[in-house]
């Protein structure tokens, strides 16, 4: 069936011809992405029995006291390592920040709302605090974040958009907001209909051509999707 | 006519053949795919983000998960189906992810009732649609695809489809009487 065309002068304005070079370009363009392959880290963790206080690229030491604090180490890897294969785009392992002074803490907490794929600045981190002139405290204060990745401070830009700093090296800052770029936040499922957010167990049952992406709960509501009570996706 | 309804010449091999190259690492087949749907693919990532290098960016993304994953079509649906849903799937989700107060298109504004002022007038109105009716609007009017096609490849039903479409073009007619008055 061929849709109604009665608004014929609509789509010749919706057409617009592809740019010159756009088909070597793109060609060219998947194929190094492609063979960039994914990012091989491995990390060192240590946590408490109440979540996880310290996180770096590192050899894959573990510390942790109880057998609490193993399990949580072990989720911390496994979310990780779905997080870098881009399976994956929220935590849900705890984090220990109780080692962390006050102000550092505002400033992480702060960073932990910015939501996946997004960025915000240093100014908007300071203002969310309400320290509105401490953006250099702030930069201080994520240089020093003892659980980078999870708590998310590379998704802190300068306001011109330029990269700023990054503890563990701006090219890693890049690639990890390269990744997310490329990770889907919000995906529903054509079986069940269920609307998870990425990395979700229910959502991971199913394969790649089953997957719909969302811009949001309320959209994906209005197209007959229902929020998945397992991961609980919610709209900011 | 677009290219969505174009006739193909009878050689060349359907979407799910090359698909098949593609799984089997044929590179061949994924320059004829991005050669066929590569226009197809601009002009909706391009009234999906606007004409910054986004709408390119998210064409090379689907294209790179197209390449990844096109093992896992399966012939149950048509090529294209699944080519649109990967597509919409990634226009859909950098939209999301775009920085507060870039959700709307803004391009120069342009004098007089010249095409180009039209075509600036429809890119406004567009940019005020959700993404979901603005992608379920293209893949209707600038595709060309059945009611029954977008509701396969953005998992919806049929009526969902029909409701979202209607609602879009009152909007769009909203926002162009808007613009000309």
């Amino acid at each position: 069936m061929t849709p109604r065309t009665d608004d014929v002068s609509l789509r010749g304005l919706l057409n617009p011809p592809a740019p010159p070079g756009f088909t070597e370009r793109t060609i060219r363009a998947v194929r190094e992405r492609n063979a960039r392959g994914d990012l091989a880290l491995r990390f060192d963790i240590a946590a408490s029995s109440s979540g996880v206080a310290r996180l770096r690229p590192g050899t894959g030491q573990t510390a942790a006291d109880t057998l609490r604090a193993r399990a949580l180490a072990g989720q911390a890897r496994e979310e990780l390592a779905e997080y870098l294969r881009g399976l994956r785009s929220f935590f849900t392992v705890p984090v220990d920040l109780s080692a962390v002074a006050p102000f550092q803490r505002s400033v992480l907490d702060a960073t932990a709302t910015i939501p996946f794929g997004e960025v915000r600045s240093y100014r908007w981190i300071a203002e969310r605090i309400g320290s509105a002139k401490a953006v250099r405290a702030v930069g201080t204060a994520l240089g020093h974040n003892p659980v980078s990745i999870v708590v998310p401070c590379h998704r802190v830009l300068r306001t011109d958009g330029s990269l700023g700093g990054y503890a563990l090296g701006l090219e890693l800052k890049t690639r990890l907001l390269g990744l997310e770029r490329e990770t889907p936040a919000l995906v529903g499922t054509d079986i069940t209909r269920t609307v998870c957010r990425h990395g979700c167990s229910d959502e991971q049952r199913f394969s790649e051509r089953h997957r719909v992406v969302f811009s949001s709960l309320r959209e994906a509501r209005a197209a007959g999707y229902r929020a998945c009570r397992r991961c609980r996706p919610t709209d900011a | 006519m677009t290219a969505a309804t174009a006739p193909r010449d009878r050689d060349e091999p359907s979407d799910a053949a090359l698909l098949a190259g593609i799984a089997a690492g044929d590179h061949g087949s994924f320059a004829s795919l991005v050669e066929r749907y590569q226009a197809r693919f601009f002009a909706v990532a391009r009234r999906m983000l606007g004409d910054g290098g986004e709408a390119e960016d998210a064409v090379q993304t689907a294209l790179l998960r197209i390449f990844r994953s096109a093992a896992d079509y399966r012939d149950e649906w048509r090529g294209s189906t699944w080519l649109y849903r990967v597509l919409t799937n990634v226009c859909i989700d950098l939209w999301r992810k775009r920085p507060r107060g870039r959700a709307a298109v803004l391009e120069p504004h342009v004098q007089a009732t010249t095409p180009a002022a039209d075509r600036l007038d429809v890119d406004r109105a567009l940019a005020r649609l959700a993404p979901e009716a603005r992608a379920i609007l293209l893949l209707c009017y600038v595709e060309e695809l059945s009611y029954g096609e977008i509701a396969a490849v953005r998992g919806i039903s049929v009526n969902t489809v029909k409701t979202q479409l209607a609602r879009a073009k009152r909007a769009m007619r909203r926002h162009l009487s808007e613009v000309n008055r």
